[in-house]
């Protein structure tokens, strides 16, 4: 069963913005799947509409096999989570505990539940110890990290994040993916990710969508997506730093590498064996200046 | 501003902040009671001494405390000089201000005095129980004590986005100020009523995404509150050694001192 299903959705703001224009998007249970597109492509739109925040001028939209309007809000809640970008907008308690606890005390279920789901979901994003802590004496990695505790406290099928990595430092940025990819390979939840940020995707996502003022530029794996060079420049988007550098030293150096190296390890396989053995020295730890 | 709401001291691990907020809730309300109905000076003077020691104990920096006393000191000393000139029929001495002649009074000394004493010692009351329970403990004990959840709901909210507000207008003035937003009288004050005006859009934006997250959380109109454990033996002991003590308090400043 498919844990997404948009066919032909179509949304337009009061101002006659058209934010998405016949949209077909499916997403399978389990999946990790990443909606990529510059800024105004419509990838907030389309999440808010798999949330049930807006609702669409025209189409179909399915969440685990059902029609989102005939879902009641406990029912779509407990299928789908939202993590917006700014965890500000979402935490709104005075405690992470508290935050944390609001979403299964509105199922009305039994307080030892709401405290065990508390434990659970905060462990999952290792964040047991701030369990006591003001939200606002968090650092901003902390917030973000327990504004997903909060929406996994709901347990939903689908967690979908706008932009979870924006504003987090590289090592913030790296813990977060990770995250992501522990509750997608370990507890099968499907992932959806609207992000514009590039380089980490194709270590994650099974595939990617791209929007572009939207359309649906193309769908697929990252090595599928990322070898139409032309359709990310019309996305306004960019290949990954390591494959640019890659793509650039075949086209302008001629450097024979054999299709576009998407990750680091990718690259690092193939300049391996394009150097002479003779030239690698063992165990240099260091790069000089 | 950041220090008015400053809030660190309500989490440090000490005797007065593990005692439950119910039993300092009713504590409080007690020895406000006994300050609002105190007929004579001694016991809200008292009062503010014993607050005033404790929060000394604690640690709290004097720049925390004078700052969240600032206001009721300057209410204590505007009704001082108000009731000094302008109540009473004894003089005690005259000034002249602007050409006219002001005669205080002793009676309307006293009265100033006895009122302010109230003011403070109502205020730091309030000061020390805000500097030894968190906010989310006061309200969960308010819920506790049935106070309507709509009210409670609202001043949870602000107390949460207070901080957040707060963190914007400062990025939105510092903003101004290192554009020169500051640097004359007039361009001061465009520049302060174009910060409340984005204070305010800003606020209003930030309600709207917040509802929106709670929606989606299953909020339909009631936030939910967390239970509180039964009343502990101790805290239980503590509550009744204390309306004892400010029982006796009252008694003695109120009808055994002649």
């Amino acid at each position: 069963m498919r844990a997404v299903d948009v066919q032909g959705v179509s949304f337009t703001y009061d101002d006659g913005t058209e934010a998405l224009a016949g949209i077909d998007f499916c997403v399978e249970e389990g999946e990790f799947v990443a909606v990529l597109g510059s800024n105004g492509s419509g990838k907030t739109t389309l999440i808010q509409l798999l949330v049930g925040l807006l609702k669409a001028k025209a189409g179909r939209i399915a969440i685990g096999g059902r029609e989102i309007g005939s879902l009641t809000a406990e029912e779509l809640y407990q299928r789908v989570g939202l993590v917006f970008q700014n965890p500000n907008d979402q935490l709104f308690a005075a405690t992470v505990e508290e935050d944390c606890a609001f979403g299964p005390r509105n199922l009305n279920i039994p307080e030892t539940d709401v405290q065990r789901r508390v434990t659970e979901s905060l462990a999952a994003v290792a964040a047991l110890s701030l369990r006591g802590r003001a939200i606002h004496h968090l650092s901003f990695g902390e917030q973000k990290r327990v504004s997903l505790a909060g929406v996994l406290a709901m347990r939903p099928a689908v967690l979908i994040l706008d932009e979870p990595t924006a504003g987090l430092d590289p090592a913030g940025e790296a813990q977060m993916m990770q995250l992501l990819k522990k509750l997608n390979r370990e507890e099968r939840m499907t992932v959806i990710l609207a992000t514009h940020s590039v380089d980490m995707l194709p270590l994650f996502a099974n595939r990617i969508y791209v929007l572009d003022r939207g359309r649906v530029l193309q769908q697929g794996p990252s090595e599928e997506i990322f070898c139409h060079q032309e359709m990310i420049v019309r996305a306004k988007l960019r290949l990954p730093y390591v494959s640019r550098l890659m793509y650039e030293m075949k086209r302008h150096d001629g450097v024979p590498i054999d299709g576009l190296p998407l990750t680091i390890g990718e690259a690092r396989a193939q300049l391996l064996e394009l150097i002479p053995k003779e030239m690698i020295l063992p165990g240099i730890e260091e790069i000089g200046p | 501003m950041f220090d008015l709401f400053s809030d660190i001291f309500t989490y440090r691990d000490n005797a007065l902040t593990r005692i439950d907020p119910r039993a300092k809730l009713v504590i409080a309300l007690a020895a406000l009671i006994a300050i609002l109905t105190a007929e004579r000076v001694v016991l809200p003077l008292c009062v503010f001494g014993i607050c005033l020691g404790t929060v000394i104990a604690l640690r709290i920096p004097p720049k925390l405390v004078a700052v969240r006393l600032a206001a009721p000191l300057s209410i204590m000393a505007v009704l001082v000089v108000i009731q000094t000139f302008f109540t009473g029929t004894t003089p005690l001495f005259t000034i002249t201000f602007a050409g006219w002649p002001f005669t205080a009074k002793v009676e309307g000394l006293r009265q100033g005095v006895f009122l302010g004493a109230k003011v403070l010692g109502s205020v730091s009351v309030v000061f020390l129980l805000s500097i030894v329970t968190p906010a989310h403990r006061i309200f969960q004990a308010l819920r506790w004590f049935r106070i309507s959840r709509n009210w409670l709901e609202i001043a949870i909210l602000m107390y949460r986005y207070i901080f957040v507000l707060m963190d914007r207008v400062a990025d939105l003035a510092a903003a101004q100020r290192l554009r020169l937003g500051y640097t004359a009288r007039g361009r001061a004050m465009r520049s302060f009523t174009a910060l409340a005006g984005a204070t305010i859009i800003h606020s209003l934006e930030q309600a709207k995404r917040t509802h929106d997250a709670m929606r989606l959380r299953g909020y339909r109109g009631t936030m939910p509150f967390g239970p509180l454990p039964a009343l502990g033996r101790r805290d239980r002991g503590l509550l009744a050694l204390s309306l004892t003590l400010i029982a006796a308090a009252y008694g003695f400043f109120e009808w055994g001192i002649r």
